[in-house]
């Protein structure tokens, strides 16, 4: 950039001499390009290279390329953040488009309505049925849940498998929650399908954020 | 302290579990994360396309897109990143459609010095800023640089998806680093 600066440049406090302090070019960066140092940010400084390591000038540089960076996602959260609200049917649109069939899974047997009927619920629907069960308990959110077994046979034995995480922490012991979790579950299935379930397998996750404390006691 | 059991509402919900509900059909739990990621999206499909009908239609067609994907996606806790990358394949698709009617010979216009910092001078915070020195760009190498910077694709992608040489794209992406170093410096 010239260092011929605009006036109101010059009187917001911006010289010539304020631009012109970080030279990027390679003559003043011990002969290293921008695109160099670019590159070698990226590859996370490996393999090291002293020329750069030991350049007072590169390290600036880098340092400036670090900030645009950091700076260019920042800006890209706050503008997030003043993107309008988005009117719901944006939203409706796109949750009309997807398809529900898409994660549907096997089809479960319900008792038959009339003895030429046979009905089913989907295999999608029984883990909606699980989700909701397992929400139920304080504190509690459910997320992967499967069905083992061959549900889509009457009677066969199914196992259902749960992985939960404890979003809001109750102070109840691990065990009381797992037990809790099974027991609203094991009710739902029992009232909204014929499935034969032998086992409830309950997996507490610990990853992740912790959960939050109960606020007020 | 109340005796009544508090739902737990999926808006508080993390990405991992919010992704294991969705693929296995949870609408509800994609809804949480259209609202979540939707308007960052959008904010970086906006610096991409520019102010354009296109932006919205973007998000909306890479929504329905990771719904079907979601099963198979790798890391569930990384969601954030996998959608922002979809998102940036989608506009570069844009880009490519609309291609055709652009000036080619156009594309690297230098924008006149002078304009950049005097808009600058309107700019509030740093952040903002930053968003106009990138708006004052020519397209090519506004795009170059978000595409690189913001979406982390490779040099070689982004010839592909901009249709250029991959030394046109160095050239592209050395301009822009060293304008909006400069003239970020001057907002330290």
């Amino acid at each position: 950039m010239s260092a011929d600066l605009p006036d109101d440049l010059e009187a917001a406090g911006i010289s010539g001499d304020d631009v012109e302090t970080l030279s990027l070019e390679p003559d003043r960066l011990d002969g290293h390009t921008i695109d160099e140092l670019a590159d070698y940010l990226d590859a996370g400084m490996t393999p090291p290279d002293a020329t750069i390591d030991d350049s007072p000038a590169c390290q600036n540089a880098l340092d400036a390329l670090t900030r645009v960076r950091m700076l260019s996602h920042g800006a890209l959260e706050a503008d997030a953040l003043d993107e309008d609200e988005r009117e719901d049917d944006w939203i409706t649109e796109i949750l009309t488009n997807i398809s529900l069939e898409a994660h549907a899974g096997r089809d479960v047997p319900l008792p038959p309505l009339t003895e030429t009927e046979n009905s089913v619920i989907t295999e999608g629907a029984v883990r909606s049925v699980v989700r909701r069960a397992g929400d139920t308990v304080d504190g509690v959110l459910v997320g992967r849940c499967t069905l083992e077994g061959d549900v889509t046979t009457p009677g066969a034995p199914v196992t259902v498998e749960v992985w939960a995480r404890v979003v809001r922490d109750h102070g109840q012991s691990r065990e009381a929650v797992i037990s809790e979790i099974r027991t609203a579950i094991g009710d739902a299935l029992r009232t909204h399908t014929e499935m034969n379930v032998e086992r409830i397998d309950v997996t507490m996750r610990d990853d992740g954020a912790a959960p939050l404390a109960e606020e007020e006691r | 302290m109340s005796d009544q059991p508090r739902r737990i509402s999926l808006a508080d919900a993390d990405d991992h579990t919010l992704v294991e509900r969705a693929g296995h059909g949870d609408v509800r739990a994609f809804e949480v994360l259209v609202r979540r990621y939707g308007p960052l999206m959008r904010s970086y499909a906006r610096r991409v396309l520019g102010r354009s009908d296109d932006v919205d239609d973007v998000v909306q067609e890479t929504f329905v897109a990771a719904w079907k994907q979601l099963p198979s996606i790798d890391d569930p806790a990384r969601v954030k990143s996998w959608l922002m990358r979809i998102v940036s394949r989608r506009c570069v698709d844009r880009i490519r459609a609309r291609r055709d009617h652009d000036d080619i010979a156009d594309h690297d216009a230098e924008t006149p010095e002078h304009e950049t910092p005097h808009r600058l001078l309107e700019a509030k915070s740093r952040e903002q800023a930053l968003t106009l020195a990138l708006e004052a760009m020519p397209p090519p190498q506004r795009r170059a640089w978000i595409l690189k910077e913001l979406g982390g694709h490779s040099y070689d992608e982004i010839a592909g998806d901009l249709g250029l040489p991959v030394s046109t794209v160095r050239g592209l992406l050395s301009r822009a680093r060293k304008k909006m170093i400069t003239e970020m410096e001057a907002w330290r």
